[in-house]
C-alpha cells in the first residue's frame, strides 16, 4: 500500500467485462430456450408449482395437516366444500395436496442437488487426477451404477431413523453415479485442451485448474443433469414414502398415496384419494424433464439439432 | 438418461394432418387395449383353486406368516388356529357361550384337595394313520413339555405347575399339581401322537413341515405348506364330531390387504379377515357388493397404549432408556386423560370398535370390568395439564414442559409400521400431547420387537387377543414374567412388576369357584387401570367378509355376534357349509380397477397427443 496503484480501476474492468459477457450469454441462452416449446410449457408448469408451494402457508396454512380439528368426515367423496374429498382423518385433500407439494418439491430439489454435487465432485476429481485414484473411484462408481438404486435407498431408509433428512440422503447417495460418469467424460475432454496446459505452465495448481477452468466448463452439463435429476428424485421420494419408509407425520404426495392404500382406498374405489397425488407427481416430474431436456439441448450443441 | 427419439425420415408437414389423426387413433386404440386388458380378468367366471375335480375348497386369504407348524413352538394366531384344526385339545369351548365342553377328554374332575385332576379320554378319536388316540399320547405331550425346555417354548406356562402326569389306562389321564390351578379346564395345548413325535430329535428345531400329510386327529389334516405361499388342509372324514362339509381348506397368502379384498370381489378367495381387520373403507364398499357378506362383530382384542415402567430383569438389573418422568403415576394418568378415546373410535375405527375401559373386552362379560366414576380417567385435557403441573413438570416460556433435567420432554412412541391404525392414532397423540406441551416422536418400525425387548421406548401401541380363560393375558404383567437377566427374553409384555397385582394373580389362579375368580380378576383389572402402565383405548371389532355364493353358512363365535377368523376352537371352518352351486356369478363392483383403467386411458391418450405435437414441432422445424 505504499504507492497508490488504482486497484479498483484495474479490478473493475475485467469484472465488468465478465458481467457483460455473462449477461450476454444469459440473453443468448434465453433466446435459444424460448424456441423450445416443450421447455416453455415445462417452465410454466414449474413456476405454477413453485408458486403453489411457496404460497401454501398463506392459502391453506399448516392447520390443514391437523387431524384433531379436521373439518370433514373420513373418506368423503368430492363435494362443493371439499373439491377433492377428504382423507381418512376427514382432512381436506385439496389442501393436503397443496401442502404436500412443499415436501415433495423440497426433497426432490435437495436430493437432486446432493446427488449432482457428489457426482460432480467425483467426476471432476476422477477426470483430473487420473491414475490409480481415478481407477478406484470409477470402480466404486460402477459398483453404485449396477446396484439397483431403489433397493439401496430402501436399505438406507430402513437402517436410519425416519425423517426427511434420511430420505434426502438415501436418494442423494444412491443416484449420483450417472452424473459422475458424465462429468468425468466432460472433464477429460476439457483437460485435453491446450489452455489447460498453459495454465499449468503458468503455475496453476490442481485446485486452481479444477475450480477455475474445468468446473465452469462442466457446469452447463451439471445444471442440465441437476434439472433432470429432480424429476427422478421426486419419483424416488414418492416411491419411498409409498413404501412406508418416509416420516409418517409429514404430508407428502407419496405419503398420501401410501395412506390411501393403507386405508383401503384402492379396493373400495375411492379414486379421489389416489388420483390427484398421482397426477401431481407425474406432472411435476414431467415438467422438470421438459425443462431439463430443453436446457440440455440449448447447452449441448451436439444435441441441438433436434431435441 | 434416455436419449430422445430422433425423428428420421418423417414425411414433411404437408401430410401432417392425417398423421396426427393416425397417431391419436393409435393412442386411442392403445388405450382401448389397455382397458380391455384390465377388463378381461373380470369377465370369466372366478377360478376356484381346486385340487381335484368336484372338491369343495374353502379358500381363506391370510397375511400373517407361520412362525412354526410345531405345536410346541407356535405362538402366532394363524399357526395356533391351524393347530386347532390339526389336533384335538383335551377340552374345547362352546361356540355359543365360550363355556368349556368336551374335546379329546369327555369328562374331568378334581380331587377334594384340588391337586389331582382326572380326565376321561374318548375312545372314538383316531389318528389319521389309523392308530387310536389315547391318554398315553396326552401324557407324553405334557411330560415332554415338562422335561424338554425346547418343547415348553409356546405353552410352557400351562405345565409349569404340574407335578406329575400319568396315563394309567388308554382312557384315563391323571395330572398331579403342585398348587391349585384354575386353568385346568382351559389347557389350550394340542395333544400330539406319541408314536410320531417320539422319533423327532430336537423339538426346539423341528418345525413339523418336512413330511406331509401330518398325522393328526382334528377336523382337518395338514397336507401341504409353502412358507408365505399357502397352507393346505384336507377334511378328516372320520373326525369324531362329524366330517367338515368342505373337502379342502386352503389358507392362501395375500400380503397386501387391498389385493386380498380384490381377490374376494373376484371370487378367488372365499373369506378375508384382514390383518387385523378390514379397514372401514373396505368394509363400507364390500357391504354394497353382491354375494358378499360383511361380518362386523365385537372382537376379542384390546388396543392399548403401554407405558415403559422402567424395564428391569428378575435379577433386579435395570435396562432400557424409558423416560424417568413416566415413573410418576400422575404423568401417566395425565397422558391418558389427554387421549380422546371417543375420537379414536369415531375417526380412526369409524365405529368399528368399542371405547376402552378395563383390560378384558366386553366380549367376555364374566370378566369385563369398568372403572368406577371416581377412578375413571375421563378425557379432560385441562385436568391433565393440572396434574402435570402438580407433578412438577411445568411449561417454559415457549410452552414446552421441562423434565427434571431441564430439557423439554419428548416421548418416543413405538408403533407398528404395518398397522395403519397405529399411525393414525399416533398422529392424534402427537397433536393432543403437543397441546399439553409434550413432544412426540413416532417410531414406526417393521420390527418393533428389538427396541421393545431392550426396553428402549417410552410408550408403545400394544394389543392382545384375549382367550375365554384370561389367565394368559393376566400372567404377562406379573413379576414372574420378567426376563431372568437383561439379555434374556421373558414372557412379560411391558415389564410391569407390582406386588399387589402379583398376589391377586396367585389368588385367582388357585380359585376354583368361577364367580369368586371373576371377582379377583376384576380387582386385578382395577389395579392395572390405576397403575396407568396399560391404558386400553379401544376394543376393535373383528371386521371380516366372505362370499355367500361359496359359503352358504358359517358359525360365528359367540353365535349371537361373533367373529369367524381366529376363534377359540375350530367351529367356523368345521361348520362352514358350501353353497349349492359353485360361485360363478361375476362381481360388478370393481370400480377401483375400472377407474384405474380410465386413468390409464387418459394418460395414454394424453401421451399420444403430446407425442403427436412433439413430432409436428419437429416436422415444422425441418421445413
Amino acid at each position: 500500500m505504499t504507492t497508490g496503484i488504482p486497484a479498483p480501476a484495474t479490478g473493475a474492468g475485467p469484472r465488468r467485462l465478465a458481467w457483460q459477457r455473462r449477461r450476454r450469454s444469459a440473453v443468448r441462452f434465453w433466446a435459444e430456450y424460448r424456441t423450445h416449446r416443450a421447455g416453455l410449457v415445462g417452465l410454466a408448469a414449474l413456476t405454477l408449482f413453485a408458486l403453489v408451494a411457496l404460497t401454501a402457508p398463506l392459502t391453506v396454512g399448516s392447520d390443514v395437516a391437523g387431524a384433531t380439528d379436521a373439518p370433514g368426515q373420513p373418506m368423503e367423496s368430492p363435494s362443493g366444500e371439499f373439491p377433492l374429498g377428504t382423507d381418512r382423518f376427514g382432512r381436506d385433500l385439496l389442501g393436503l395436496l397443496v401442502w404436500g407439494s412443499r415436501v415433495s418439491l423440497l426433497v426432490g430439489l435437495l436430493a437432486a442437488v446432493l446427488s449432482v454435487a457428489i457426482g460432480a465432485l467425483v467426476g471432476v476429481t476422477a477426470g483430473h487426477f487420473k491414475g490409480w485414484y481415478a481407477t478406484v473411484l470409477m470402480r466404486v462408481t460402477d459398483w453404485f451404477l449396477v446396484m439397483p438404486t431403489l433397493v439401496l435407498a430402501i436399505a438406507l431408509a430402513t437402517v436410519l431413523s425416519r425423517s426427511l433428512g434420511t430420505v434426502i440422503l438415501a436418494i442423494g447417495v444412491t443416484s449420483w453415479p450417472t452424473t459422475a460418469r458424465l462429468v468425468r467424460a466432460q472433464t477429460l475432454a476439457v483437460e485435453s485442451r491446450p489452455y489447460i496446459e498453459r495454465a499449468k505452465a503458468l503455475g496453476g495448481g490442481h485446485g486452481h485448474i479444477m475450480s477455475r477452468h474445468v468446473l465452469p466448463n462442466v457446469m452447463p452439463l451439471v445444471l442440465a443433469q441437476a434439472t433432470l435429476m429432480v424429476s427422478s428424485a421426486i419419483l424416488a421420494e414418492a416411491t419411498l414414502a409409498f413404501l412406508g419408509l418416509g416420516d409418517p407425520t409429514v404430508v407428502s404426495w407419496g405419503g398420501l398415496l401410501q395412506e390411501a392404500r393403507e386405508a383401503g382406498a384402492v379396493s373400495s374405489g375411492d379414486w379421489w384419494y389416489l388420483v390427484p397425488p398421482g397426477i401431481a407427481i407425474a406432472a411435476v416430474a414431467l415438467a422438470f424433464t421438459l425443462c431439463g431436456r430443453a436446457v440440455e439441448s440449448v447447452l449441448n450443441p451436439r444435441l441441438g439439432v433436434d431435441r | 438418461m434416455s436419449t430422445p427419439v430422433h425423428g428420421s425420415g418423417f414425411p414433411s408437414s404437408r401430410r401432417l394432418r392425417p398423421r396426427v389423426a393416425r397417431l391419436v387413433a393409435v393412442a386411442g386404440a392403445a388405450a382401448l387395449t389397455t382397458l380391455a386388458g384390465l377388463a378381461t380378468p373380470l369377465n370369466p367366471a372366478p377360478q376356484q383353486a381346486s385340487a381335484a375335480d368336484g372338491d369343495k375348497v374353502l379358500t381363506v386369504a391370510v397375511a400373517q406368516s407361520v412362525d412354526s407348524l410345531s405345536p410346541f413352538l407356535a405362538s402366532r394366531l394363524l399357526s395356533t388356529s391351524i393347530h386347532r384344526l390339526m389336533y384335538e385339545y383335551l377340552t374345547n369351548y362352546d361356540p355359543t357361550n365360550a363355556r368349556t365342553i368336551p374335546g379329546l377328554a369327555t369328562k374331568w374332575q378334581s380331587s377334594s384337595d384340588k391337586l389331582t385332576w382326572t380326565y376321561t379320554i374318548r375312545s372314538n378319536s383316531k389318528w389319521s394313520d389309523g392308530q387310536q388316540a389315547t391318554a398315553e399320547d396326552a401324557a407324553w405331550t405334557f411330560n415332554t413339555m415338562m422335561t424338554d425346555e425346547g418343547a415348553a417354548t409356546a405353552n410352557g406356562s400351562f405345565v409349569a405347575n404340574f407335578e406329575k402326569v400319568t396315563a394309567p389306562s388308554p382312557t384315563k389321564l391323571v395330572i398331579k399339581l403342585k398348587k391349585p390351578q384354575a386353568t385346568m379346564t382351559a389347557l389350550d395345548v394340542p395333544i400330539v401322537p406319541k408314536h410320531q413325535w417320539e422319533k423327532v430329535g430336537d423339538l426346539s428345531k423341528f418345525n413339523n413341515d418336512k413330511s406331509f400329510p401330518v398325522v393328526g386327529n382334528g377336523p382337518f389334516i395338514l397336507t401341504d405348506y409353502k412358507p408365505d405361499g399357502y397352507v393346505r388342509l384336507k377334511a378328516n372324514k372320520s373326525f369324531w364330531r362329524g366330517a367338515p362339509k368342505f373337502d379342502e381348506l386352503l389358507f392362501r397368502y395375500y400380503k397386501d390387504q387391498d389385493a386380498a379384498v380384490a381377490a374376494l370381489r373376484k371370487g378367488e378367495v372365499s373369506f378375508v379377515a384382514g390383518s387385523p381387520s378390514l379397514t372401514p373403507a373396505q368394509a363400507a364398499s364390500l357391504k354394497n357388493a353382491e354375494n358378499i357378506h360383511v361380518n362386523d362383530a365385537p372382537g376379542r382384542r384390546f388396543y392399548a397404549l403401554a407405558t415403559n415402567p422402567g424395564a428391569k430383569a428378575k435379577n433386579g438389573q435395570k435396562f432400557g432408556d424409558g423416560d424417568p418422568s413416566l415413573l410418576d403415576e400422575r404423568v401417566r394418568h395425565a397422558l391418558f386423560m389427554a387421549v380422546d378415546r371417543k375420537a379414536v373410535i369415531d375417526k380412526v375405527f369409524q365405529g368399528h370398535a368399542v371405547e376402552g375401559q378395563g383390560y378384558i373386552p366386553p366380549r367376555f362379560p364374566q370378566y369385563f370390568w369398568k372403572p368406577s366414576p371416581s377412578q375413571e380417567l375421563t378425557y379432560d385435557p385441562a385436568k391433565a395439564a393440572q396434574l402435570l403441573d402438580q407433578a412438577g413438570y411445568r411449561k417454559n416460556s415457549s410452552g414446552k414442559r421441562l423434565g427434571k433435567d431441564g430439557k423439554p420432554i419428548t416421548y418416543r412412541v413405538l408403533c407398528h409400521a404395518t398397522d395403519p391404525n397405529d399411525k393414525a392414532v399416533g398422529q392424534y397423540l402427537t397433536e393432543w400431547w403437543s397441546k399439553l406441551g409434550i413432544g412426540v416422536t413416532l417410531d414406526c418400525l417393521d420390527n418393533v420387537t428389538d427396541p421393545w425387548l431392550a426396553g428402549n421406548y417410552d410408550l408403545a401401541f400394544d394389543g392382545w387377543s384375549v382367550n375365554p380363560d384370561p389367565d394368559f393375558v393376566l400372567s404377562i404383567h406379573t413379576c414372574a414374567a420378567l426376563p431372568a437377566t437383561p439379555k434374556d427374553t421373558g414372557a412379560t409384555d411391558n415389564f410391569i412388576c407390582d406386588k399387589q397385582y402379583d398376589s391377586l394373580y396367585a389368588r385367582q389362579l388357585a380359585e376354583y369357584d368361577p364367580a369368586e375368580r371373576a371377582t379377583i380378576v376384576k380387582q386385578m383389572e382395577s389395579r392395572l387401570y390405576d397403575l396407568g402402565y396399560m391404558n386400553v383405548m379401544a376394543y376393535p371389532n373383528a371386521v371380516e367378509a366372505y362370499r355367500t355364493d361359496q359359503i352358504k353358512s358359517i358359525r360365528t363365535m359367540p353365535s349371537a355376534a361373533g367373529n369367524i377368523y381366529g376363534q377359540d376352537g375350530y367351529w367356523s371352518w368345521w361348520s362352514a357349509v358350501p353353497a349349492a352351486s359353485d360361485g360363478s356369478s361375476d362381481d360388478s363392483g370393481s370400480t377401483g380397477i375400472v377407474i384405474g383403467g380410465i386413468v390409464a386411458a387418459v394418460v395414454v391418450v394424453g401421451a399420444g397427443v403430446f407425442f403427436a405435437m412433439r413430432r409436428r414441432a419437429t416436422a415444422e422445424d425441418r421445413e
